[in-house]
């Protein structure tokens, strides 16, 4: 599978253009001060099932590193990655984005035999090192999260590029 | 409006206040404010029985009391409340966030909760009754 954040907008047309520029120029500003130039490789993990694939960015001049918070370069920057894989392996598409304290980050839509289907997803980065201990963490939460069919975490990591989507298994009637 | 234009806009609105919140930047319950006028805006145009509908009050409510202005998060869960379609969940979600802002400002100000009980009834009064309760 080959993501290209340039096509974010495309795949996510109510998402604000400003907003989706924003949150593509700080994974790439995520992923260069990690030492990567695109194209780079990423392992994608989807429910489990690991497949490597490319991760193509429109490059952002390290130079405005310093305008951005350290915190929200990484988060806003997964939040690019994460949604990008979202609509390349199930199809989601954004609806909006849900306060702090509905327990995601984001009400999305996928079809699902032929009915639509609202999927909550929470969305967390990391800079350095493993995603296994904040995966656990935001799946735990995302199961509180309310009138939607499915609930899921997408967990990306800058160091070693990689991404999990990844279900609560939870489905409710 | 249509829905999706307000879904656009209010994913806008949330992201913006979140940023500001982060900074502490002192406009903050204006970023608040312009959220719960867009999820109100979308609570009225989706019924409580539909999901997105429940999220937008929980929302509308949730962001003005973020915005600090607790007469109008009342206000619009009363409002919500008397709505026949609200959802047993939905009305206990919705008694929870003013529940739980009031408790948090309680342990805040703890030898003022009388004080600040009574200044929200005051603004509630004012909000319904207009200066010196003429409109009631």
């Amino acid at each position: 599978m080959e993501i290209d954040l340039s096509d974010l907008r495309e795949m996510h047309p109510r998402l604000p253009e400003d907003l989706a520029l924003v949150m593509i120029g700080r994974a790439a500003l995520s992923l260069q001060s990690n030492g990567h130039a695109s194209p780079v490789d990423i392992r994608l993990d989807v429910d489990g099932t690991v497949t490597h694939g490319g991760l193509t960015w429109p490059s952002s001049d390290s130079d405005f590193l310093e305008q951005h918070d350290s915190k929200r370069l990484t988060e806003d920057g997964a939040e690019a990655i994460a949604l990008a894989l979202s609509y390349q392996a199930r199809g989601w598409r954004v609806v909006r984005r849900m306060q702090q304290g509905e327990s995601a980050d984001w009400l999305l839509e996928g079809p699902s035999k032929g009915t639509r289907q609202r999927i909550a997803l929470e969305v967390s980065g990391v800079a350095r090192g493993s995603i296994t201990s904040r995966l656990t963490e935001k799946l735990a939460q995302v199961t509180k999260s309310e009138d939607v069919d499915e609930q899921w975490a997408g967990i990306v990591g800058f160091e070693e590029p990689v991404t999990a989507l990844r279900s609560s298994k939870v489905v409710r009637p | 409006m249509s829905t999706d234009l307000l879904n656009t806009l209010v994913t806008g609105a949330i992201w913006r206040a979140e940023q500001l919140e982060e900074q502490g930047v002192g406009s903050v319950p204006l970023a608040w404010a312009e959220v719960s006028s867009l999820e109100e805006k979308l609570a009225t145009a989706l019924p409580a029985s539909q999901p997105e509908g429940r999220i937008a009050r929980r929302g509308a409510v949730r962001a003005a009391l973020r915005a600090g202005n607790f007469s109008r998060a009342q206000a619009l869960t009363e409002r919500f409340l008397a709505e026949k379609e609200a959802t047993q969940t939905l009305r206990a979600a919705l008694r929870q966030l003013l529940e739980e802002d009031a408790s948090a400002l309680a342990g805040r100000f703890h030898h003022a909760t009388k004080t600040v009980n009574e200044a929200r009834s005051l603004a509630r009064w004012l909000q319904e009754g207009g200066a010196f309760g003429l409109a009631a």
